[in-house]
């Protein structure tokens, strides 16, 4: 199926993890850390996707599985966008440090 | 080196740069112009990887669809900050701040992929199968008989985040003014 060793992708997927995952711990504005966790999830397909290049027996599992994280992911960018516009309007910031609703 | 080996790279090496730009760019248009040319690269690592059906998916989904509503979000609320600079490049960092979101994201960050890739280059991983299979025939079989109710539970899910984001998203301004 393909010619690419398995270490590549997986490495691509944990630096690609880790920039955003560095993103989303040090940035305040919501737009921002909601783009890098769906880079996140990203980064966890294209091992997923490797995965599944590699072990030929779990070729439609690994693609599947994938597929259904792009699902929730989608699902999860149009709740996340309406809690941020719902933020916007009523505090007219988005900047994650100075909101207090929904924290214990 | 073959072909694909040398494409994989090259999309791999520009997608890790365009990731960086996501993270640093100043102005949030621009990181959500640079999350889209993202995405497109890692449907490109996806082909690569044999993987023509998520490519595609990929393309229609993230490209089309996430990256279009994010622009739009960005366009739609009003707050200053979301269409300025982010003011948030040039902040000093002080005290617990300094510890919280200057030094742990790093360590984190830093550890995790140290630990991944050590991980990665130690375990014998089998090799490449080459050859050409039919993914999609493989994966479009599946879908439709071993994983046919998490298929029909996705549709459900992708029904009830459209409800919700409507319900969230509508201005309710009566609500608004009693501050609940």
């Amino acid at each position: 199926m393909t010619t690419i060793p398995l270490t590549y992708p997986l490495t691509l997927g944990a630096i690609l993890f880790g920039l955003v995952l560095y993103g989303a711990l040090t940035q305040r504005n919501a737009i921002r850390i909601l783009m890098c966790v769906e880079l996140m999830l990203n980064a966890v397909n294209i091992n997923l996707v490797a995965f599944a290049a590699t072990l030929r027996e779990a070729a439609a599992a690994g693609q599947i599985f994938a597929l259904f994280v792009m699902t929730v992911a989608a699902a999860e960018v149009a709740l996340a966008l309406a809690i941020i516009l719902i933020l916007a309007r009523r505090e007219s910031h988005i900047d994650i440090e100075r909101v207090h609703l929904l924290r214990w | 080196m073959d072909a694909t080996r040398i494409a994989f790279i090259v999309l791999a090496a520009v997608a890790v740069v365009s990731a960086f730009r996501v993270v640093t760019a100043p102005k949030i248009m621009h990181a959500a112009l640079w999350l889209g040319f993202t995405f497109m690269l890692v449907a490109g690592v996806f082909v690569t990887l044999g993987a023509e059906f998520l490519a595609a998916a990929q393309v229609l989904v993230y490209v089309g669809a996430v990256t279009t509503i994010i622009l739009f979000g960005i366009m739609l609320s009003q707050a200053a900050e979301v269409r300025s600079r982010d003011p948030l490049q040039r902040e000093r960092l002080e005290g617990a701040a300094f510890w919280r979101r200057g030094v742990l994201p790093v360590l984190a960050t830093v550890a995790f992929v140290a630990i991944m890739v050590t991980v990665y280059m130690r375990v014998p991983w089998p090799a490449p199968p080459g050859g050409v299979i039919d993914t999609v025939r493989l994966i479009g079989s599946a879908l439709f008989t071993t994983y046919v109710i998490p298929f029909e539970l996705a549709a459900v899910l992708l029904l009830i985040a459209l409800v919700g984001a409507i319900v969230l998203a509508v201005r309710d301004d009566n609500k608004e003014e009693q501050g609940s």
